[in-house]
C-alpha cells in the first residue's frame, strides 16, 4: 500500500508523464474531424478506427519511460533487492499508470464516442471496452519498453506492436457487435479473459527481463 | 545414452563437426526431392479445372508458408530450451533461424501476391491470413533488430528468447485465421486429421516439394548457425584450428 502511494505520488508529480498522453489523445481525436467533411455521415465509421489507433499510439507514448528513470537512478535495483517479488511492484506500477492515464482516456474516448455517434448506449458500452483495452496495451508496451530499456522506445514499439495487432481485429468486431446489438458481452468477456492472463503473466516476464538488465 | 548424446551434441564444437558431415547429404537429397517434385508438378500433372496453369505456384507458396510458421515454432522451442537448461547452442540457433524465417515469410508473401493476380484479381487484400503473415514477417525483423541492438550477446540471447516465447501466441492466430474469420484466402487443403481436399496427382508433388523445401531451408539454417557459432566462439582455440 505504501508502495502504491509512492508510485502514485511519483507519477502525479510528473505532469508530463500522465497529463501529456491524455492531452495528446485529445489532440489526435480533435484533429481527426478536421480532416473530413463536417457533415460527412460516414464519420461514425472511421471514428472507431481512429479511436483504436489513437489509443494504441498514446499507450505507447505513455509507457515510454515507465522503467527508464527508475533504472537510471537506481530505484529499480533497490526495489529488486528490497521486495521479495519484483513482479508485484511492476504490476502496481502499471496499475498506477492505468489509473492516471488509461482510465481518464477511456472516459474521454467514450465522450468522443457520444459526440460523434449520438448514441448513449454506444458510449456506455464503450467505457468497459476502453478500460480493458488500455490496461492490456499498457501491460504489453511496458513489456516492450522493459526489453529495450536503454535502447529507446522505437525498438520497444517495433517488437511489441505485432503482439497487439490481433487484438485490433477483436476491437473492430466489438464495434460491429455494439452497432448491430449482437453478442457484445461475449466480446467483453473475451477481452477480460485476455486481460486476466496478461495481468498475471506479463509482470512476471517483465521482472525477469529487468533482473537480466540489472545483472 | 540419449542423455550423453544430447550433452555432446549440445556443445557447439560437436554440433559443428557433426553438421559439417551431414550437410552435403541433406543438401543434395533435398535438392533432388524438390527439383523432382517441381518437375512432376510443373510438367507431369494436368491443368487445374478452374485456375488453369496458375495454380502451379502452389509448389513454392505452400512450402514457404508452411516453413515460415514452422521455423517460428522451432525458434520458440529452442528458446525454451535455452531459458530452461541454458544450452548455448540453442541460443545461437534462435538467432540464426530469425533471418531465414524472415526470408521464407517474404517468399510466401510474394508468391501469394503473384498467385493472387490471376485467381483473385488482386495482388493484395486486407485479409486476415495475409495480414497475419505480414505481421509474422515484421516480427522476424523485430527479433533481429532486438538482438542486434545489444552489444552484450548473453543479454541479447536472453531477451530474444523471451520475446520469441511471448510472440509465439501469434502463431495459432496465423494458423487459425482462415478458420476463425471469413477470408478471401482459402482454408488449408491438407490437414492431419482429414482427407486432403486436393487431387492425388497434385498432392504427391506438393508433399515432395514441402519435404524438399524443408530440407533446403534446414541446410540454410545449418549454414547460418555455423556463422553464428564461429562468430561467437571466435576466441576458442578449436575455432582457430577449424578455420
Amino acid at each position: 500500500m505504501k508502495l502504491l502511494k509512492f508510485e502514485l505520488l511519483k507519477l502525479r508529480k510528473k505532469s508530463r508523464g500522465w497529463l501529456g498522453p491524455i492531452l495528446v489523445f485529445v489532440l489526435i481525436m480533435t484533429a481527426f474531424p478536421l480532416t473530413v467533411e463536417i457533415l460527412n455521415k460516414d464519420m461514425g465509421q472511421s471514428f472507431f478506427s481512429v479511436l483504436w489507433i489513437a489509443i494504441l499510439l498514446v499507450m505507447m507514448l505513455a509507457t515510454e519511460d515507465i522503467f527508464l528513470e527508475d533504472f537510471n537512478d537506481g530505484t529499480l535495483e533497490q526495489m529488486a533487492i528490497k521486495h521479495s517479488s519484483l513482479s508485484s511492484v511492476i504490476a502496481m506500477k502499471i496499475f498506477i499508470y492505468w489509473l492516471l492515464i488509461g482510465l481518464p482516456i477511456s472516459l474521454i474516448g467514450a465522450l468522443y464516442g457520444l459526440g460523434i455517434t449520438n448514441s448513449s448506449d454506444m458510449a456506455i458500452k464503450l467505457i468497459p471496452v476502453l478500460m480493458i483495452t488500455t490496461y492490456i496495451f499498457l501491460n504489453v508496451f511496458s513489456f516492450g519498453n522493459a526489453l529495450s530499456l536503454t535502447k529507446g522506445s522505437i525498438l520497444g514499439i517495433l517488437i511489441t506492436m505485432p503482439l497487439v495487432l490481433p487484438l485490433m481485429v477483436v476491437l473492430g468486431k466489438v464495434v460491429i457487435a455494439i452497432n448491430f446489438g449482437m453478442n457484445f458481452l461475449g466480446f467483453l468477456f473475451l477481452l477480460l479473459g485476455i486481460l486476466s492472463i496478461i495481468i498475471i503473466v506479463l509482470p512476471m516476464i517483465i521482472s525477469f527481463v529487468i533482473k537480466a538488465h540489472l545483472e | 545414452m540419449i542423455k550423453k548424446f544430447i550433452h555432446q551434441f549440445a556443445s557447439p564444437k560437436t554440433y559443428l563437426f557433426q553438421v559439417d558431415r551431414a550437410y552435403p547429404y541433406i543438401f543434395y537429397i533435398s535438392l533432388f526431392i524438390y527439383l523432382g517434385a517441381l518437375f512432376w508438378g510443373l510438367f507431369l500433372t494436368s491443368e487445374d479445372f478452374v485456375q488453369g496453369n496458375s495454380y502451379r505456384i502452389i509448389y513454392l507458396h505452400v512450402p514457404a508458408s508452411f516453413i515460415s510458421q514452422s521455423l517460428y515454432l522451432g525458434m520458440a522451442f529452442a528458446s525454451a530450451i535455452f531459458l530452461i537448461w541454458k544450452v548455448k547452442l540453442s541460443a545461437y540457433l534462435v538467432r540464426s533461424i530469425a533471418p531465414i524465417g524472415a526470408v521464407t515469410t517474404f517468399i510466401a508473401l510474394v508468391s501469394g501476391a503473384i498467385w493472387g493476380i490471376p485467381t483473385w484479381g488482386t495482388w493484395w487484400a486486407w485479409d486476415a491470413r495475409i495480414i497475419s503473415t505480414l505481421i509474422l514477417f515484421i516480427m522476424y525483423l523485430g527479433l533481429i533488430s532486438l538482438h542486434d541492438s545489444f552489444t552484450d550477446n548473453e543479454k541479447a540471447d536472453k531477451f530474444l528468447a523471451i520475446l520469441v516465447i511471448v510472440g509465439s501466441v501469434n502463431i495459432p492466430i496465423i494458423k487459425m485465421s482462415v478458420e476463425w474469420w471469413s477470408t478471401l484466402h482459402q482454408t488449408a487443403s491438407i490437414t492431419v486429421t482429414e482427407k486432403p481436399a486436393i487431387d492425388p496427382s497434385m498432392l504427391y508433388p506438393l508433399f515432395g516439394s514441402i519435404i524438399g523445401f524443408t530440407g533446403i531451408v534446414i541446410c540454410l539454417v545449418i549454414l547460418s548457425s555455423k556463422v553464428q557459432i564461429l562468430k561467437r566462439e571466435k576466441n576458442k582455440s578449436w575455432v582457430k584450428d577449424y578455420v
